[in-house]
């Protein structure tokens, strides 16, 4: 299974931050900081599984992670998973996050980190792989976004300070 | 009161870089008091705003009330954001659980599909075994929704529910058998992934799935599916045999069909591991040809470790270990690749190259590998003359310009340091580059493989032992890391072993000791030191080998000695008694007044570097207690007594020698004393040979004999004795007691608990003084009868003159057959010795692992 989904910058400060076994928030931030000074400090040029993280799982968990631009996309994965299917996996949740946000940015992260969770859970749920099919993918988050929309239209005539609650 | 929304909150966080936790402080404040508000939007905002800072490290746990109010809210932006906020800070011990049954049995229960989805989703996360407990039966009504979006997500909803409920299996395992054969792919795909993670648990209840996922692995086209179905196969091969050969059509089918590399991967893998490739059934490659599976495998499994994508080159050498445990001719041809792995800059890739690496050497390529894994290690960064010194690093530290060796480096000769002595340092690279060669674990797995490779199946890769023990000294100095053990372990195996190349090793081992360099800064921590006890202990052993050379004894007893524990130095003290009685066996043999006087001035010195090495050793306050005579003898028992029973029985026993041979070369004399010549048999007389660890459980316990029983009274404690009850009425040292002294006497008492002697005591007994004890006389005397004893030893004696080869296992023997066949390089004529089994042992036909402790001890 999937224990974790991280996204942090290159700095390793956190856009999102899923763990599917509970982890008190202080332990989250130390695998945090580990899994960003193994990756961060990685070249292009290397493969992108790292083995044995030692807070998460022991041996048997691996770290695999696609680097796109300014982000770090991190699994942390057990051994039934595959690399080379995570590695695939990420991306289609990479281009997920592409067609909700229409060309994705950091800043879309950081401003949206609800939304990024929302789509996530499309994608990976408790662990498990839901769906790896892009246009299910967005569709289900498009039907969820359009469901919570009458309720910001609301608010957005009572007061004006949600407006930016909700993109 | 409503201060700021989500995004207020992160810009001003953004534009509040300097005094970002000030600014967290003041939010926290206001979120606290908007979740107190009524109304719900200000409420979810604010749990919104806390979900983002418990991103940060900020705990929300105080909230969870909140958050569970925010849950219940009936607008769905709101509940989402309340269920998201759960997931995040909920755990198994988190009281406002037990409140969210009813509210999560009510959504499921939602008409609204949306609602439900997030319910299932929170459910699956949160859930614990009371709320397995009561919602299972909800859940699994929701299986049979008419839409497949909630259908998947209550399947794996219920996988965690059945984590926590496990009696809800039965109930559940026949629905998600029935949801292998739904409509929509992706319920098929998530009832796969449940399925896998549940046959992780317990792979036989799963065995009965197999015809359905076989013919899914078959028909479907979702490449995630078939490499979670590929891969739950391999895990089930081992239980089913039969299922390899079932497998072998789809897997090798795939694998010329397939174009994704996941995929392709996948099969690969299962095939290998799961056994599929021992399957004797023929399959055509891609130009027609009708070639064994593994070769399918292996040819494909190219395509991953040639790859210029690293992940490929990676998960390839993965599966190419596993290949090769199995068909290792199918990798051997591969060398020239694997080897240039090693230079990739990726550290993952080399050490799985090294595992495969170890595996594929051959006695042709063998000095090639080592030499070019030696120079890996060599030219990283962080060489250092003693690298394995901690003390030394920390020498290294403080004055790292002093020392920078610019030796030239000579990688043409077979050994990279022996030819000099030394191993060179290349000039430190920058810090900035990275070089995977610096990293510890790197280097021990280098150290690792180059071992492994080297003695292999009782060295049948090795030509040249004397290279050998070279490269071992060599990586002494090179390995960086901390491999003394290992390496200790196998100069000794090899020296014990292979008699050829004794003479060798110990003219190696003296040169080890002769280096200052790392004589200097052992440490009993430091792998080095380890590595020191064992070189002692060769050139002890078989220092007649070598001309006798009367420095060997300094070699033996260094300053530093002291700095070592006691074990280390009772080695190291035992191999000097050793060499001295060599020495002074080998010097007798052409006696004359020089000799005498050279034995003379040898034996004061030997006396003066024990009695300064004891006097060093042993207590502060019993050094403060006689600092008036130093050579007194009754000071050096006081003095003896004081230190590790190991360490004080060995240095009594060569001091007891020492002055032997001074009284009995008091005056010159024509020919040499009988003791000079005949003190060196004490340690010949029989030889030592490698025996089994087993070897002694394997001799039967004599009839009547009672192991635990113990052998007569105990023995009074006599380790306090500090001091002889001197002649005037002294008050006991003891009145001085300061809480230093205390520590090193309870240091000195854990100590003795460990020695081999200790005979445990009660603690009020052990101030005892000497007159305790009981007289001498009391001890009762058996008589013994020489004349037998002796003509036991003089055949004993005889058998061994008898040229024999000592033990010769069958093993080693076959290995020796092996390398008769291989084409070259020629074999040679080296005896490798096996394991002993100790006499009247059981007749045992399972080969012992080589193991020589053993000899070590003695």
């Amino acid at each position: 299974m999937i224990r974790s989904v991280l996204i942090f910058n290159q700095l390793g400060k956190p856009r999102l931050i899923k763990f599917y076994e509970p982890l008190d928030a202080a332990t989250q931030q130390g695998l945090l900081r580990e899994i960003h000074s193994l990756v961060a400090k990685r070249s292009d040029s290397l493969c992108n599984f790292l083995e044995g993280c030692q807070s998460i799982g022991g041996s048997d968990s691996r770290i695999i992670y696609r680097h796109y631009a300014t982000l770090y996309f991190v699994f942390v994965v057990d051994s039934s998973e595959s690399e080379l299917g995570i590695l695939d996996l990420i991306q289609v949740f990479v281009e997920a996050l592409d067609r909700v946000f229409r060309n994705v940015c950091e800043l879309d992260l950081i401003f949206h980190f609800d939304e990024v969770h929302y789509v996530l859970s499309e994608v990976v749920s408790a662990g498990l792989v839901v769906e790896t099919n892009l246009k299910d993918i967005s569709k289900a988050v498009g039907d969820k976004k359009e469901m919570a929309k009458p309720a910001q239209e609301q608010s957005r005539l009572g007061l004006g300070v949600l407006r930016r609650g909700f993109a | 009161m409503f201060e700021k929304s989500l995004s207020d909150l992160i810009q001003g966080l953004r534009a509040s870089k300097r005094n970002e936790s000030q600014y967290i402080q003041t939010s926290l404040e206001e979120i606290q008091n908007e979740v107190q508000m009524s109304d719900m939007q200000y409420k979810s905002a604010a749990i919104d705003k806390l979900n983002y800072l418990h991103m940060l490290g900020y705990d929300m746990n105080w909230a969870n009330f909140n958050i569970v109010e925010v849950m219940a809210s009936s607008r769905f932006n709101e509940k989402r954001a309340g269920y998201l906020a759960a997931t995040q800070s909920f755990h198994q011990e988190t009281d406002v659980l037990m409140l969210t049954t009813n509210l999560i049995r009510k959504d499921l229960a939602s008409s609204n599909v949306m609602e439900v989805s997030v319910a299932l989703d929170g459910l699956a996360q949160i859930v614990t075994p009371e709320q397995a407990t009561d919602l299972f039966e909800d859940v699994l009504a929701i299986l049979g929704h008419s839409r497949p979006y909630i259908r998947k997500k209550a399947l794996v909803c219920l996988y965690r529910l059945v984590l926590r409920y496990p009696e809800g299996l039965h109930a559940f395992v026949p629905q998600l058998k029935d949801a292998l054969d739904d409509p929509d792919p992706s319920v098929v795909s998530s009832a796969v992934s449940v399925i896998c993670e549940l046959a992780r648990i317990n792979p036989h209840n799963y065995m009965p799935l197999a015809p359905k996922l076989y013919h899914l692995l078959n028909s479907s086209t979702n490449n995630w599916m078939r490499i979670k179905i590929v891969k739950l196969f391999a895990s089930l091969t081992p239980i089913e045999p039969r299922l390899a050969k079932k497998l072998h059509g789809p897997l090798s089918q795939l694998i010329k069909a397939t174009s994704a590399m996941s995929l392709l991967y996948e099969c690969i893998h299962t095939a290998v591991v799961g056994d599929v490739i021992s399957v004797p059934i023929p399959v055509t490659d891609n130009i027609g040809r009708e070639i064994d599976f593994a070769e399918l495998c292996a040819q494909n499994l190219v395509r991953f470790y040639e790859s210029k994508d690293h992940n490929l080159c990676y998960v390839g050498l993965v599966t190419l270990a596993h290949l090769q445990a199995k068909r290792p001719d199918l990798v051997v041809d591969q060398y020239d690749t694997i080897i240039g792995c090693l230079e990739y800059p990726d550290l993952s890739i080399r050490m799985r190259a090294l595992e495969v690496i170890a595996g594929m050497t051959t006695r042709r390529t063998l000095t090639m590998t080592v030499k070019r894994l030696m120079s890996q290690l060599i030219l990283s960064n962080t060489v250092s003359l003693q690298p394995n010194n901690k003390l030394d690093k920390d020498r290294h530290a403080t004055n790292s310009n002093d020392d920078d060796a610019s030796f030239s480096l000579d990688t043409s000769g077979t050994s990279l340091v022996s030819a000099h002595g030394n191993i060179v340092l290349p000039q430190r690279m920058r810090k900035a580059d990275v070089d995977p060669a610096d990293s510890p674990e790197y280097r021990a797995a280098i150290v690792d493989s180059i071992l492994d490779m080297c003695s292999r199946q009782s060295y049948s890769n090795m030509t040249n032992f004397e290279w050998y023990i070279a490269t071992l000294v060599d990586l002494v100095y090179i390995a960086g890391v901390d491999v003394g053990q290992k390496l200790s372990d196998k100069l000794l195996d090899v020296t014990v072993r292979v008699r050829q190349v004794r003479e060798y090793s110990v003219k190696m081992m003296r040169r080890l000791l002769s280096d200052k360099s790392i004589v200097e800064y052992i440490t009993p921590e430091s792998p080095n030191a380890k590595v020191l006890c064992t070189a002692a202990y060769i050139l002890g052993e078989y220092c007649a080998l070598l001309p006798a050379i009367s420095g060997d004894i300094g070699l033996l007893l260094p300053a530093s000695l002291t700095r070592l524990n006691g074990e280390q130095q009772a080695m190291f003290i035992q191999a000097a008694t050793k060499v001295y009685t060599n020495w002074l066996c080998d010097v007798s043999g052409y006696w004359n007044n020089e000799v005498w006087e050279l034995v003379r001035s040898v034996t004061s010195s030997t006396m003066s570097t024990l009695s300064a090495l004891i006097s060093s050793c042993a207590d502060v306050e019993a050094k403060e207690a006689t600092t008036t005579t130093e050579t007194d003898s009754v000071t050096m028992h006081a003095l003896l007594a004081a230190m590790p029973l190991q360490v004080s029985a060995r240095l009594r026993q060569f001091f007891e020698i020492t002055k032997a041979v001074s009284v009995a070369t008091s005056n010159p004399s024509d020919c040499a004393p009988r003791i000079c010549l005949e003190l060196h048999s004490l340690f010949t007389t029989y030889e030592l040979n490698p025996v089994s660890a087993a070897a002694q459980s394997k001799v039967p316990v004599p009839e009547g004999l009672d192991l635990d029983q113990p052998i007569g009274n105990p023995i009074p404690d006599r380790s306090r004795i500090v001091m002889p009850p001197s002649p005037k009425p002294q008050p006991r040292p003891r009145r001085h007691s300061s809480s230093h002294r205390d520590g090193k006497d309870g240091k000195l008492r854990e100590d003795r608990k460990n020695g081999p002697f200790y005979l445990g005591g009660a603690e009020g007994s052990n101030a005892r003084s000497l007159i305790d004890l009981p007289d001498v006389d009391d001890i009762p005397v058996v008589a013994l009868d020489l004349s037998e004893e002796r003509s036991a030893k003089t055949d004993k004696k005889n058998k061994k003159s008898k040229p024999r080869r000592s033990g010769k296992s069958a093993k080693s023997d076959k290995s020796r057959k092996s390398r008769m066949c291989s084409p070259s390089p020629p074999p040679i004529s080296v005896d490798i010795a096996g394991d002993e089994d100790m006499p009247g042992a059981v007749a045992d036909d399972k080969q012992q692992l080589p193991d020589v402790a053993a000899t070590q001890k003695a």
